[in-house]
């Protein structure tokens, strides 16, 4: 009860505390995943492989239209503690990567890399994450954070269609919009999860694909 | 005469003790019933979780087929006629998938 207690709280204090919150950054055993997020300031790719439930290890290559800069190294991420209740979960990871990036330009490519730590909530109705992210790419220094929140319109069984209508609040300060607001649309089938957003403060699409196998 | 007797006699035993032996795996194969165990768990919330169950589970031996039922919070298994999962090794499977266990079911089918 205590744990569940805890759960409960940590996990919307982290999203209301509050880039992008991706799903879950880790497959089960054996698993790997493909997840493509665009949202107008930067696209990434980040494939990675699962050797347990709590570890996955990948490539992650960005680039970052709003800063001018792309980044490619190799990303680790950890699940530092999942709760596991009754009709929820919820998890906290922690992610890190290092590799190498350059400026759009004539500049080389200097070491580089990055720290982050989200976390999330779920039950089959609601869903609520946070992520916040610090890069340094020799050249540039960075941080941005994001929240999620979002329902389920209905409640599907395992294969069908799930549906998911959410908010995506995000936050880089050094951005010439710091903060933005983005509703999205989710929708989950098999092993495929398509997002679709749009954020009237930057007049952008966003649009995340992420498939697991 | 008594030695051709013997003869046919170790003949027909020769003959006939495998058919016996193939007789009595037959018959003990079909007395040992499928067995379908439900296992309730904890966490399990969203598709990506039941996959994750379903490929943790059907990569094992004794495992004939998996099927989650995410209202309820369960997974069954079907076990292969003959084959057994212990409440430890479900456990482990369950770890192994990222999610907690509360109980286990079993109904021989």
């Amino acid at each position: 009860m205590k744990t569940t207690y805890a759960a409960l709280v940590a996990a919307p204090a982290f999203a209301l505390a509050a880039g992008h919150a991706d799903a879950r950054p880790v497959s089960y055993p054996g698993g790997w995943t493909w997840m493509q997020m665009n949202n107008g300031d930067f696209s990434a790719i980040h494939a990675h492989y699962s050797p347990t439930f709590r570890d996955s290890i990948g490539l992650y290559s960005e680039r970052n239209w709003g800063e001018d800069w792309h980044f490619t190294g190799l990303q680790y991420n950890r699940l530092v503690k999942r709760w596991n209740e009754t009709g929820s979960q919820a998890n906290v990871y922690l992610k890190g990567g290092v590799g190498q990036a350059d400026p759009f330009g004539d500049a080389g490519a200097e070491l580089a890399g990055f720290i982050g730590v989200s976390a999330d909530w779920e039950t089959r109705r609601w869903f609520t994450s946070y992520e916040a992210r610090a890069y340094d790419l020799g050249f540039n220094q960075s941080a941005r954070q994001s929240a999620r929140i979002g329902v389920a319109p209905y409640i599907g069984d395992y294969g069908d269609l799930h549906t998911w209508i959410m908010l995506q609040v995000d936050n880089q300060p050094e951005s010439e919009t710091p903060t933005t607001f983005t509703p999205l649309v989710r929708f989950f089938y098999d092993v495929q999860l398509l997002e679709f957003g749009y954020t009237p403060e930057t007049e952008r699409f966003t649009a995340n694909w992420i498939v697991r196998f | 005469m008594t030695k051709m007797n013997i003869f046919l006699s170790a003949l027909a035993l020769t003959i006939a003790s495998p058919m016996a032996v193939a007789q009595s795996e037959t018959g003990e194969t079909a007395a040992a019933e499928a067995t379908m165990v439900t296992v309730s768990v904890k966490g399990m919330v969203c598709d990506f979780c039941a996959r994750a169950v379903t490929k943790v589970f059907g990569q094992n031996e004794a495992v004939d087929g998996v099927h989650v039922d995410l209202d309820n919070g369960e997974i069954h298994v079907g076990l292969k006629p003959g084959m057994s999962l212990s409440d430890d090794e479900i456990e482990t499977l369950v770890r192994k998938s990222g999610y907690a266990l509360v109980s286990v079911e079993r109904e021989a089918i």
